[in-house]
């Protein structure tokens, strides 16, 4: 049942950015810095600066500050994090760029970052690094620096629509994007942007796993809509599993992250009889491990039987004393007490959980995609981490892609023309929204959105083999035919069951390219472990996995533009 | 379980469309506040009383309600846009300001900042959220952390605001603001702040 376009509330602007996290608000700042005439228009699911994940980054930001260190050694501890499959020139934009950015952040948009007793910034230990180059604010990070960019919303003052969720970018009769169809969730109804430039910044999809870390927006909403527009995506199969998940039973609670810093001011991680297993991982860097590293080994100890009965690890802080936890990590310690728990005077039990998409939306060092006027910025975007990404690297990536976005976005728009979408796509385009409204009888979202969390837990976890990602892939096209068979009842306005439905049905896409592309790498490389391929083979997989829709999988060479790996096979 | 858990689990059994706003579920968005038997409260921190068969659910106070406990919080930031919440930087900022943690600004601010804008403050406070003409506890310990910030030039016209009609003087310090931040912080003292420095200058 396609509704006429005439429903359809228009809007023209310049430039539409979708998402008001992280990457979302530096490239408004950037966009209307660049071009104060411009008419830029934010597009958020949730509350603006107040949904995603930028919101929640606890450990903070890695960038070059001290003569001592070097960009030289940032990129190479990115790179060795990211196995080598890194897009080389986006790491090393992300290195070269992050000292700048930070000093936009205390200069311009107001941060401020702890101090040393010298009263400059100060830059902690975190895992995976050579060098101390964590810029944080305490243990809260992100609520410093969305609170701050939202606030310089207040003094640009781009056109917000909030609660309003993208759909689909639209093209025009020959093919070029036109802008991006949209939903109120307040009123029910649908919206078209039409656009000279669409900034696609919307996060990852991690929460598609039963214990996961990210914010409820993050159902890989602008990944799933670069995917039904052909865009090709990289490296689905990485997808991060944090080592150190809270557990809490049923509660929401459960996935939440204890932060890098814990095991970078050294914290202890014992299984349930006491033992520190990473001496059995990596007996050199031990709890200061990679994640990938880490997290595989924790799953493994509760795998084994050597964990807690509920399925956890422990890690343990409290030997620096109760009065030094509380001061360094006041939030970890309030996280840990509200689960019964208690982060200061003793060891606390966690798993790992899902948490950040290395992989997405194949982009040059400006967020350009393949389709004309088409950008994207933060963890939509793939290559930049590779096959791991670095604790820190990733509000420093959000920011620095988000910026570089705003800065091109400026510049596209004040020559491409504002284009008219063809009403065909738009009609389909919302007629797909409205579907789970109109259909008449179905069963919820709500277990189709469980047993999807479970699949990807089970199937297409911390690690994989080829039977259980086969048998996920079957899972997840049942669970995608039941989905599109999802009925809500109740109003259109300010319904979270439909939204529900919409979230569910971008997850599913996002799953099924994760699952595809983990079957296709038959070798083990940073979070993406296969227990059939145990090894890391630099002969024959030196290469990443490209995923469009409608056509065969691309595996391409890596270029080593910068640096090269030691072959180690 | 917390008052989240709660929630989630009416709408997956219960009631599928039933309203509720939240994000992280661990205190750093802000977006889940409601009331508890008439506390502001966040959703996601609050365990649900277990002495007890039911439990009262209200919307934030002072906010339109647009679907049970979802509410337009666009009147909240319109006070909070009032006090010019963005650093103005000085003319010479071009580096990380050089500041010691134990300076009297830092001690000052820093046990000020983590606001999270969930509105838990203006919905206990019944100058705010009554009658509208306050700019209310966030906005003005917002102020407060911009007044006292070395890096920042606008302070006049923030102690004009905080000076104006819907100032500081709105004030009734019953310190509603204060019991119920979620954060810990202390916005009655933000406001006390506000006032010396306007008897000073």
């Amino acid at each position: 049942m396609a509704r006429a376009t005439d429903d359809v509330t228009a809007v023209d602007t310049d430039v539409a950015v979708v998402g008001s996290g992280g990457a979302g608000l530096m490239c408004v700042l950037h966009a209307m810095t660049a071009d104060p005439g411009l008419d830029v228009t934010i597009l958020s699911k949730g509350a603006v600066g107040r949904s995603g994940c930028t919101r929640m980054v606890q450990g903070g930001f890695n960038a070059v500050l001290d003569p001592a260190d070097s960009l030289e050694l940032h990129l190479r501890d990115t790179l060795e994090g990211g196995k080598y499959l890194n897009d080389q020139e986006l790491a090393h934009t992300l290195v070269t760029d992050a000292p700048r950015v930070v000093n936009e952040l205390e200069t311009r948009v107001g941060c401020f970052f702890d101090r040393a007793p010298d009263g400059r910034i100060h830059q902690k230990a975190f895992a995976g690094q050579q060098f101390d180059r964590t810029v944080h604010r305490g243990d809260l990070t992100g609520i410093e620096i969305m609170g701050r960019l939202r606030d310089q919303m207040f003094r640009l003052g781009p056109r917000e629509l909030e609660d309003v969720r993208a759909l689909d970018l639209v093209r025009d009769a020959d093919g070029e994007l036109a802008g991006v169809t949209a939903l109120d969730i307040r009123t029910g109804r649908a919206l078209l942007a039409r656009a000279r430039v669409v900034v696609v910044a919307t996060g990852g999809a991690a929460t598609m796993y039963r214990i996961a870390a990210p914010a409820r927006e993050k159902t890989g909403d602008g990944v799933a809509m670069c995917w039904r527009a052909g865009i090709p995506l990289r490296d689905m199969e990485m997808l991060q599993f944090h080592p150190t998940g809270l557990l809490a039973g049923e509660s929401r609670l459960t996935g939440a992250v204890l932060e890098e810093g814990l095991r970078g001011a050294g914290a202890y991680l014992t299984n349930a009889a006491g033992e520190r297993y990473m001496a059995r991982y990596d007996a050199a860097r031990m709890e200061r491990s990679t994640r990938d590293v880490v997290s595989r080994a924790g799953y493994t100890e509760i795998m084994a039987g050597r964990g807690t009965p509920n399925g956890a690890v422990l890690i343990d802080i409290s030997r620096l004393g109760a009065a030094e936890v509380e001061r360094r990590f006041p939030g970890m310690v309030e996280r840990t007490r509200q689960v019964g728990q208690d982060l200061a005077r003793g060891p606390v039990e966690v798993s790992p959980t899902a948490h950040f998409h290395m992989g997405g939306v194949v982009i040059d060092r400006d967020c350009r995609t393949e389709l004309p006027g088409l950008l994207v910025a933060g963890e939509d975007a793939g290559g930049t981490h590779g096959a791991n990404r670095l604790g820190g690297n990733g509000v420093a990536e959000s920011t620095v892609y988000g910026a570089r976005a705003g800065d091109i976005a400026a510049a596209i728009a004040a020559d491409r023309p504002l284009r008219t979408p063809d009403a065909e796509q738009v009609a389909t385009s919302v007629a797909a929204a409205y579907a789970p409204l109109t259909r008449e009888t179905g069963e919820a979202p709500f277990p189709v959105t469980g047993e999807l969390k479970d699949a990807m837990w089970v199937g297409c976890g911390v690690v994989r083999d080829r039977a259980g990602l086969e048998e996920c892939l079957q899972v997840v096209d049942e669970l995608a035919d039941r989905a599109s068979r999802v009925a809500v009842a109740g109003p259109r306005e300010v319904n979270f069951a439909w939204q529900e439905a919409l979230d569910l049905r971008n997850q599913l896409t996002v799953a099924r390219n994760v699952v595809e592309s983990a079957l296709l790498r038959t070798e083990s490389r940073g979070a993406h472990y296969r227990a059939d391929f145990p090894d890391q083979d630099d002969v024959a997989w030196s290469r990443y996995i490209v995923l469009r829709d409608g056509a065969d999988p691309v595996v391409r060479d890596v270029e080593h533009t910068r640096v090269s790996p030691e072959v180690s096979a | 379980m917390m008052v989240l858990d709660l929630l989630l689990a009416i709408q997956r059994e219960h009631d599928a469309c039933i309203g509720f706003r939240f994000s992280c579920r661990v205190a750093m968005c802000g977006t889940c506040t409601l009331r508890l038997d008439g506390r502001s409260v966040l959703a996601c921190q609050t365990p649900v009383p277990q002495d007890r068969d039911t439990v009262r659910l209200d919307p934030v106070a002072g906010l339109p309600v647009l679907r049970d406990l979802v509410v337009d919080t666009a009147p909240f930031w319109r006070e909070w846009a009032k006090v010019t919440p963005y650093l103005v930087p000085h003319d010479g900022l071009t580096e990380p300001a050089v500041v010691t943690p134990d300076s009297d600004e830092r001690r000052l601010i820093d046990a000020s900042l983590d606001c999270i804008g969930c509105a838990a403050c203006y919905s206990s406070c019944a100058v705010a959220a009554g009658s509208r003409d306050f700019v209310g506890p966030a906005a003005l310990n917002r102020a407060m952390v911009l007044v006292a910030d070395s890096r920042d030039a606008a302070a006049e016209q923030r102690l004009a605001v905080a000076d104006g009609a819907g100032g500081v003087d709105r004030c009734h310090y019953v310190y509603g603001c204060s019991a119920v931040c979620p954060k810990g912080l202390d916005p009655a003292a933000a406001i006390r702040y506000l006032r010396k420095s306007r008897l000073k200058s």
